[in-house]
């Protein structure tokens, strides 16, 4: 049984439906991201899931029960970080994380060892007698997970947690999270950031005004994406010399020539090329067209020193299933 | 962790045990006390705004203890005391009416914009729990305010010129109404939720406690400069001090129930609470009043400002109660009946709203009847106040349910919210009292003429209650008069309230 299962979400504000039919499921220990534009539903999904608004429709399961008749009982599992700190100010960092742990009903003792182990934890040992207002967003963000924290939750939504975070703060944030998924815990990612999703969760969920565009592994999406495509990317690089000017534009004319050429463009020494294959057409089909090119290359004397074909990422795979419709 | 002493520690060790026992005691007392009281307290400590208040406060304090001391230190009997106890008064009520009010407004409204507010629900503390720490936790620095200024006081009573009742009348009287202006104030703070709504509230939040602030202390300055010059705590005196206690702490139980309901969660049976308290408030004051009219051998004074002014009350607070948002969260559903009027929802909010207003127009009226010998005279005067009881409460139900008729039939949602149907009422209000006399001086009527007056609210109450010798009954409006507006009122609210079952059903059914 999965951890949490959300079966035909649905939510109207008025006429706007903010959140339509949205449909998907999530195992302990996993990471899923949720992807979607400004607009698209994230906030509204996660604030269902979070037990701070009602669906108008539908159902979500927490451990098989549900979380919308019976919120209450759900809050204890779940550990909320929406996408402002939510830090006060005149607080240091202990007493901030204090006063959450006796929010949450921890007592003497415990509520100190609790305190002690999620500031261990996050790496804020060093700062717990700081001001939370004197804190670095890296650092405030990780008060707020921190917070998220003290009362040990099963399910973590976090939303947009590296938006405006520096890439060291970023990389300590993504290890974080990766560490609490190998402690059992299933956290849900909504984020704009997609090379950082890619690189942090299992799976994703696409949506787009309010509806699940696409749902499954990374892996699986990327691949999905990219036969529904068509359109493959190749990266050709010279090697730089007295000519190298000369050299690309002859380069660019001779890929220009070439069959299932798209485009291409120049960035600095190397050569982007976009192929459009026929409809159907495979990896084996678009790698026979990539030899042509570096045949072709070749033939011309060009002194091409790395031709690699460019990998999709979710980026990609977002901007193909997406089109950039706001509900 | 030991709180005993190991038999092998020495004398030398026996202070630090004592000392972690104590600490122990204090960690197992602070873990009792509400987490909001603990964190606010220690976050209001830290402000600059309270050490300049404190300290302007204190210094305020002495100086003008110095001026007391020279002033009165070469006279032989000095009866200064009340000039200088009101002159600290108004230094605390600075404080008091002014800035914890205006901090604990601050404190909430800043936790809802910053959604730290969710933060705290989702801990399972519960807005009630919540509000009431933050509430607590001003009071106490209330207190720490007070205890500067209680010196000063008393030493004011030493000048002369001021006797202990008075002393704590004012400060019996200053107490509640700090805690009534914090409630409000913390009720102000659940208000809006958009940048300008928020705004406005805050502008107004300010100018009330202005003008507020002023009343208070002109109250305290008839009160400590009136005694002994005239002004005694006679029977009306105490009887309006009970009256203002009584709506103070009444009124503020209300809104602070009324700001629990405004942040609890939709799932939740929000209006439970404030609905209980607003009917036992209505039972309790009905149950005073007829105690008073009794101690005042059947007074029909008190059946009169009691049926006004209480049924004034009710139409604000139904104003509030019927424009609740349409159905109720599917948790709620299953155990709601058509009479569950304390569960969420507009449709039962009304039918609460229309049976209080009603129901206090008869109990009032019931009251006014068993008040003073039947004469001539008698009759004529109950039948005209009964009927401008019973008449205002009929405006008020017509003109709430028009207000929910405007705002909810139509099929755009545009004008349903809560503020739009509070908005409307008043525009409503507003016109039905304004245009009819323009209308019937356009006319060469008299402004006032009973007919083209009939459905306003203003005018057609004051009509009903007003005398008139050369009609039969000595009354300006007939019961038939009446009747109508009895039968207009019942065809709004019965359209009113199969508006609000539909949307209801509609709600559920999406």
């Amino acid at each position: 049984m999965s951890l949490l299962e959300v079966k035909g979400l649905r939510r109207d504000y008025g006429a706007l439906r903010a959140v339509d039919d949205v449909t998907f499921s999530l195992e302990a220990g996993g990471i899923l991201g949720f992807i979607g534009p400004n607009g698209a539903g994230k906030s509204t999904t996660l604030r269902i899931l979070a037990t701070l608004d009602v669906p108008t429709a539908g159902e979500v399961l927490l451990e098989g029960r549900s979380l919308v008749d019976a919120p209450d009982k759900a809050r204890p599992l779940l550990g909320y970080m929406p996408d402002r700190y939510g830090t006060y100010d005149d607080v240091t960092v202990r007493e901030f994380l204090d006063f959450f742990a006796r929010a949450y009903g921890l007592k003497g003792v415990q509520r100190r060892q609790r305190v002690d182990s999620v500031m261990e934890f996050t790496g804020l040992g060093p700062l717990s007698g700081k001001l939370t207002t004197e804190l670095s967003k890296g650092m405030r963000q990780r008060v707020a997970l921190g917070r998220t924290l003290l009362h040990d939750p099963r399910l973590l939504l976090l939303d947009e947690p590296a938006d405006g975070l520096d890439p060291r703060a970023r990389i300590e944030l993504r290890e974080l999270l990766r560490a609490l998924a190998d402690q059992g815990k299933a956290v849900i990612i909504s984020s704009h950031i997609l090379t950082e999703l890619a690189e942090i969760c299992d799976s994703c969920v696409i949506i787009e005004q309010g509806r699940l565009l696409a749902q499954g592994r990374v892996e699986d999406l990327l691949r999905a994406s990219g036969d529904a495509s068509q359109v493959t990317e190749l990266v050709v690089r010279l090697a730089a010399g007295a000519e190298g000017e000369l050299m690309g534009a002859r380069a660019e004319r001779t890929l220009l020539e070439q069959p299932h050429v798209k485009d291409v463009t120049r960035e600095g020494s190397a050569l982007r090329v976009r192929l459009e294959l026929e409809p159907g057409a495979g990896p084996m089909e678009a790698e026979a067209a990539a030899a042509v090119l570096l045949a072709a290359l070749v033939a011309q004397g060009l002194p091409v020193c790395a031709f690699t074909p460019r990998e999709r990422n979710l980026e990609d795979a977002f901007m193909t299933v997406t089109k950039g419709r706001v509900a | 962790m030991s709180t005993q002493a190991s038999p092998a520690s020495g004398a030398s060790e026996s202070v630090p045990v004592t000392a972690a026992g104590a600490s122990d005691r204090w960690e197992r007392w602070g873990d009792r006390l509400n987490p909001l009281v603990v964190k606010e307290v220690r976050q209001g400590l830290r402000t600059r705004i309270f050490w300049v208040s404190f300290g302007l406060l204190l210094f305020a304090c002495l100086v003008l203890s110095l001026v007391a001391y020279a002033d009165t230190q070469g006279a032989s009997y000095s009866r200064e005391g009340r000039t200088y106890f009101f002159s600290f008064f108004v230094c605390l009520g600075v404080v008091h009416f002014g800035v914890i009010p205006f901090n604990a407004y601050r404190s909430l409204a800043r936790e809802r914009e910053d959604e730290t507010w969710v933060l705290l629900l989702l801990t399972g503390l519960g807005p009630r729990r919540i509000l009431r720490g933050k509430v607590a936790s001003f009071l106490v620095q209330a207190a720490l305010y007070a205890s500067a200024v209680g010196p000063f006081l008393l030493f004011s009573y030493f000048l002369n010129g001021i006797d202990l009742p008075t002393i704590l009348v004012v400060l019996l009287l200053g107490g509640v109404w700090m805690v009534f202006l914090t409630l409000a104030s913390v009720c102000a703070a659940t208000l809006a939720d958009g940048r300008m709504g928020r705004a406005a509230v805050r502008f107004a939040l300010v100018g009330v406690l202005a003008v507020t602030f002023f009343q208070a202390l002109t109250f305290v300055f008839i009160i400590t400069q009136g005694r002994g010059t005239g002004f005694t705590f006679d029977q009306t005196f105490l009887l309006g001090v009970g009256v203002g206690l009584w709506l103070m702490l009444t009124d503020g139980w209300l809104l602070f129930e009324a700001s629990v309901a405004r942040l609890s969660l939709m799932t939740e049976n929000y209006t439970r609470h404030p609905r209980r308290a607003l009917v036992v408030q209505v039972l309790l004051t009905f149950t005073g009043t007829v105690a008073v009219w009794w101690y005042l051998d059947f007074h029909k004074d008190v059946a009169d400002v009691a049926g006004i002014f209480g049924t004034m009350h009710l139409i604000g607070t139904g104003l509030f109660t019927m424009s609740d948002v349409d159905g109720q969260a599917r948790p709620l559903r299953a155990g709601t009946r058509p009479w569950s009027l304390f569960k969420p929802g507009a449709l039962r909010g009304f039918r609460l709203t229309v049976l209080l207003l009603l129901g206090w127009a008869l109990g009032c009226s019931v009251l006014l009847a068993m008040s003073g010998e039947a004469t001539l005279d008698w009759v004529r005067n109950w039948s005209r106040m009964g009927m401008a009881f019973t008449a205002m409460a009929l405006y008020g139900v017509l003109f709430l349910s028009l207000a929910l008729l405007l705002g909810r039939m139509p099929a755009s949602d545009r004008f349903a919210s809560p503020v739009s149907v509070r908005l409307l009422f008043v525009a409503l209000t507003t016109l039905a009292s304004g245009l009819p006399p323009l209308v019937a001086v356009f006319l060469g009527l008299e402004s006032g003429d009973p007919l083209l007056n009939l459905l306003n609210p203003l005018v057609g109450t004051v009509n009903f209650g007003r005398y008139d010798y050369d009609e039969p009954y000595g009354t300006r409006m007939t019961p038939e008069l009446l009747l109508c507006v009895a039968l207009v009122t019942l065809l709004a609210a019965f359209a009113a309230d199969r508006v609000l079952a539909e949307r209801e059903r509609r709600a559920h059914a999406s």
